[in-house]
């Protein structure tokens, strides 16, 4: 079963992440964004690309914007998708992640997601894990 | 959470929030729509955002919405608020997009439609191939480091010095094509990284470029002063800054966000990060704004080029030959600082047009001469399906600090449409009306099917009746690429 689901939004796309703490939380939301934009398709470069990616901030709902904008923009910038992702340390609202991705050539993608927006953001606890609302600009 | 804010009526056309809605309103807000638009207007929280929006510390007289006014993130999509530096008045990333400077260029041809009539799966097919559309594309424009800041200073004008356009495109273009004071140091490496290559590329989304013909002509003497008639063919150009502006706004939302302690800004919707306009974070996000505005009007001028090329290709003769001249360019994501007349007083504000068009009207002094007596042409978009409008400022514009809307609004999400819509179907309809669309992005269409858009010919009367833009001519798609 899928960690997350769509949810409506006008113009833009919202999207329901779960996780049963705040590392697989971070962690869904990092992959979700890759896979509701993007199917792979072919293999025409086999080349993977590993990355440390490191984050700090002040909250918890800044850390969670932050992380999702950096993978984005490092998509772009980078001109990869990123389908796997490891969360080698969260603490005090600053997390360090191992994340790999491939060529976007490789890939089919449907939809340019601009950024993750604090617009609605909401992360909640329940007694299943976390639950976070994120509205994604595309 | 507040219930969605009551309307008070103030004429057909415009609709007030009062400040009594919450109390951290600084100001009241607008609507303008009548009432069949605003039943869907009441659809989503775009309502509330206008209320948001007004909390803005320096807002001057009204948070604005537009007819084509839907729910977006920070401000709405089709907002428009003004901020007054010397009382405190604060500049919001989130108040003109992560899309800075996303607008339309509208060119005309001496072509009519039965010159393009049995070619025009050719020429559309010819477009898509030599227009780079789609997520992530890269164009064939290639610069290099130093001249891609020379890009964020010079906009189209880089494009021109290039050979890509003439000095005419730059006169119909908003603000000739560069805004001065653009930082480059302000741009991060990373957003430099995300905008490489991108020159000359169409993007994705909503993003399009349409061939489509005049059908219809409401004011005469607008028409045969720009020389357009019935029957004549127009394009359409419609994208923005590609990975270079997104990048700038998600560097300083990210840093406003912290600006909101530092300046003790109280806002409903952290997305409405902002920083006073005469701040440091304020001035350098306005500066590298504007590197991202250059970005876009020289991409579209780089998009015109090519547009013009491929005409040449498919018809033969020079563009020049086939009238393919600029009637203009608009942004309609953007914050400029402008004179305002506010109570008889000169102001110098900050206008935020968050899917806003500007609409100055005749005998203004921003204006080229070449359009100083029929006002700033304003290029509303529509949807794949329905129609496309030109219209001119008006004085009544004044009330909106010169704005206008931005295009039809979007009226289902795109989930909903992907739901609803089978893509072959309305591709079949689309060319049972004699449209033809190309899309590099699978489920694009559907998305941008017409079905998922208010009606563009409901929002145009809106602003026409309330004085705020008048009609000159209409136009249906023919001929769309997509991203």
């Amino acid at each position: 079963m899928k960690n997350y689901e769509i949810f409506e939004h006008t113009a833009d796309i919202g999207l329901r992440v779960k996780g049963k703490d705040l590392k697989e939380l971070f962690k869904s939301a990092g992959l979700a964004i890759f896979e509701i934009s993007s199917r792979k398709q072919f293999t025409k470069n086999k080349n993977h690309i590993n990355l440390i990616v490191r984050q700090n901030a002040d909250n918890l709902d800044e850390l969670f914007i932050n992380w999702l904008n950096e993978l984005l923009s490092l998509s772009s910038a980078k001109g990869v998708i990123f389908h796997g992702i490891k969360i080698n340390k969260f603490e005090n609202n600053s997390l360090e992640a191992q994340v790999v991705g491939s060529d976007m050539n490789n890939y089919k993608v449907n939809m340019e997601i601009k950024a993750a927006t604090y617009h609605g953001l909401k992360i909640i606890q329940d007694e299943n894990g976390y639950i976070a609302e994120v509205v994604l600009d595309v | 959470m507040t219930s969605s804010p009551v309307l008070e009526k103030i004429d057909d056309y415009r609709w007030s929030i009062p400040r009594s809605y919450n109390p951290g309103m600084r100001v009241p807000g607008i609507i303008y729509a009548d009432e069949k638009l605003l039943k869907d207007i009441r659809q989503d929280k775009a309502l509330e955002q206008v209320a948001n929006v007004a909390f803005l510390p320096g807002i001057v007289n009204a948070s604005l919405g537009m007819p084509d006014i839907h729910w977006g993130y920070g401000f709405p999509i089709g907002g428009v608020a003004a901020t007054d530096p010397e009382n405190g008045g604060v500049i919001s990333p989130g108040g003109v997009g992560f899309d800075i400077n996303c607008g339309v260029r509208l060119l005309k041809t001496n072509l009519d439609y039965q010159d393009v009539k049995s070619r025009l799966k050719e020429l559309v097919y010819a477009l898509f191939s030599d227009i780079p559309s789609g997520v992530g594309s890269k164009g064939d424009i290639k610069v290099g480091v130093k001249e891609e800041k020379e890009i964020l200073i010079k906009g189209a004008k880089w494009a021109v010095s290039k050979g890509y356009g003439t000095e005419d495109d730059l006169e119909c273009t908003e603000e000739f094509g560069a805004m001065s004071g653009a930082d480059p140091d302000a741009v991060s490496e990373r957003a430099y990284d995300r905008g490489k290559a991108q020159s000359g590329t169409l993007g994705s989304g909503n993003h399009f470029l349409e061939v489509q013909v005049i059908d219809q002509l409401y004011n005469r003497d607008i028409c045969d002063e720009l020389n357009l008639n019935l029957g004549q063919i127009t394009i359409m150009i419609h994208s923005g800054s590609r990975g270079l502006g997104f990048q700038v706004c998600e560097d300083y939302t990210r840093s406003m966000v912290h600006c909101l302690s530092k300046y003790n800004i109280n806002l409903p919707d952290r997305q409405l990060a902002c920083a006073p306009v005469n701040s440091v974070e304020g001035q350098a996000y306005l500066g590298a704004m504007k590197c991202a505005a250059n970005y876009a009007w020289a991409n579209r001028q780089c998009l015109m080029h090519l547009t013009r090329k491929v005409f040449e290709k498919i018809f033969g003769g020079s563009w020049q030959k086939l009238g393919m001249f600029l009637i203009y360019d608009v942004a309609h994501n953007i914050a400029k600082i402008e004179k305002h007349n506010i109570g008889g007083v000169e102001k110098t504000l900050c206008v935020h047009r968050k899917g806003a068009t500007r609409a100055i009207p005749a005998g203004h002094s921003a204006l080229p001469q070449r359009y100083k007596k029929i006002g700033q042409p304003v290029i509303i978009p529509g949807d794949m399906g329905r129609n496309s409008y030109l219209l001119v400022g008006e004085e009544g514009a004044a009330e909106t600090f010169f704005s206008c809307c931005h295009g039809a609004g979007r009226l289902k999400s795109r989930t909903a449409a992907a739901k609803t819509i089978n893509e072959n179907t309305l591709l079949r309809e689309l060319e049972s009306q004699g449209i033809i669309v190309k899309a590099s992005g699978r489920g694009t269409i559907v998305e941008e099917a017409p079905q998922a858009y208010k009606n563009v010919n409901d929002v145009v009367d809106v602003v026409h009746n309330a004085g705020i833009a008048k009609r000159v001519c209409r136009m249906r798609p023919l001929g769309v690429i997509k991203g």
